[in-house]
């Protein structure tokens, strides 16, 4: 047995390894703790009846700035899909609601799902054959996007991550 | 040469040990039969540790919880090719770390020219807000831990949020060394503890 010549390094965790680890998970969990909302937006994102889904991946998200009147404010997101990119435009209304204007592309008059949490019944929407689609009056919260493939194509649907309006 | 049993004491925050484990199980095992409300449980469980993946890959806090929810979301699909809690997490570590290169990789690409983005800075985590911390030995830890280098830092912050029964999975997943009887220390965790040992505040209780 070469005791002395074992490098600290290739030994097993010990105890006192576990203790450091102990106490550097809990000052991380102290100093950069997860989101509050996260297992919540989660949990909404994952409930989907069909699993078979394409991601479309949160790409790119920035404000647009205030609109013409001052109170609506408006912000873009764009979701990437390997098939298809889904690009919103959420506008905050005067009344507490939002409206999105969405568009796919390439475009194709596809049918658009808005999943919002429970109650809050689905919306489905038909694209326009460039790709538009909107949904007015939506409340604030999460919301999720569902895209139906074209009906002669064996591509899965197409699924946004949840973001918040 | 004896196999040394980590304490199931300690203060980790989650329920460590292998009751985890047959839990996490079960919920990956009624999840695949269809029973999607089993797998809240498993996000409830893993998703600390894949926030600090995240975090370690020097993510946002907005580009962390995206991805990690899109991790959640590409996971729905390979479902059913996923056997165990082990090689669960495992392939949630493996898909975030993927996933944050590549947002990583976007918003570089999206950054103004020359500007570089404050985000982007390695490890944005743990503002320096020591003063939010209680006891002396968590001082000195966090002294010390400051002053390894970066990637060092990033390694051990998510080794650090993986519990026992995941730990080789984690490990493997971040390609850190495991020697025959399970993870061995490592370089980076060896050089923490060897500065800890020295220093009086932490080995005097």
């Amino acid at each position: 047995m070469e005791h002395a010549v074992t490098d600290p390094a290739d030994l097993p965790l010990d105890q006192q390894d576990q203790a450091i680890l102990d106490r550097l998970a809990a000052i991380h969990a102290l100093l950069d703790p997860p989101p509050a909302d996260l297992d919540e937006r989660v949990t909404f994102a994952i409930a989907l009846d069909d699993l078979d889904a394409e991601v479309a991946r949160l790409v790119e998200q920035q404000p647009v700035g205030s609109g013409a009147r001052s109170a609506e404010r408006t912000r873009t997101i764009t979701f990437d899909g390997e098939s298809r990119t889904v690009m919103i435009t959420i506008v905050d209304r005067q009344d507490g609601l939002v409206r999105i204007d969405g568009w796919l592309a390439p475009s194709a008059p596809l049918q658009v799902e808005l999943r919002l949490p429970e109650p809050a019944p689905h919306r489905t929407v038909t694209a326009d054959v460039a790709g538009r689609f909107t949904f007015d009056s939506v409340p604030h919260g999460f919301a999720q996007f569902l895209v139906q493939p074209p009906e002669d194509s064996a591509l899965p649907r197409l699924v946004t991550p949840a973001f918040t309006l | 040469m004896a196999v040394v049993t980590l304490s199931n004491g300690g203060a980790g925050t989650s329920q460590a040990g292998p009751d985890r484990a047959a839990r996490l199980g079960a919920c990956l095992e009624r999840a695949r039969n269809g029973e999607m409300d089993a797998l809240g449980d498993v996000v409830r469980e893993l998703n600390p540790l894949l926030w600090h993946v995240a975090r370690a890959e020097g993510l946002s806090a907005e580009e962390a919880a995206d991805t990690v929810q899109t991790t959640w979301l590409e996971l729905l699909r390979r479902l059913q090719d996923i056997q165990s809690p082990r090689a669960l997490t495992a392939w949630l570590v493996t898909a975030t770390r993927r996933g944050a290169w590549r947002t990583r990789e976007l918003s570089r690409r999206q950054a103004p020219d020359g500007a570089e983005r404050l985000e982007l800075t390695p490890d944005p985590g743990p503002e320096p807000g020591e003063q939010l911390l209680s006891g002396e030995r968590d001082s000195v830890l966090w002294q010390h831990f400051q002053r390894l280098p970066e990637r060092c830092r990033a390694l051990l912050r998510i080794v650090a949020h993986a519990d026992r029964p995941d730990y080789s999975a984690v490990a493997e997943a971040l390609g850190m060394p495991i020697g025959s009887i399970g993870p061995t220390r490592g370089r980076c965790l060896a050089k923490l503890r060897a500065m800890l040992l020295d220093d009086p505040g932490w080995s005097t209780p």
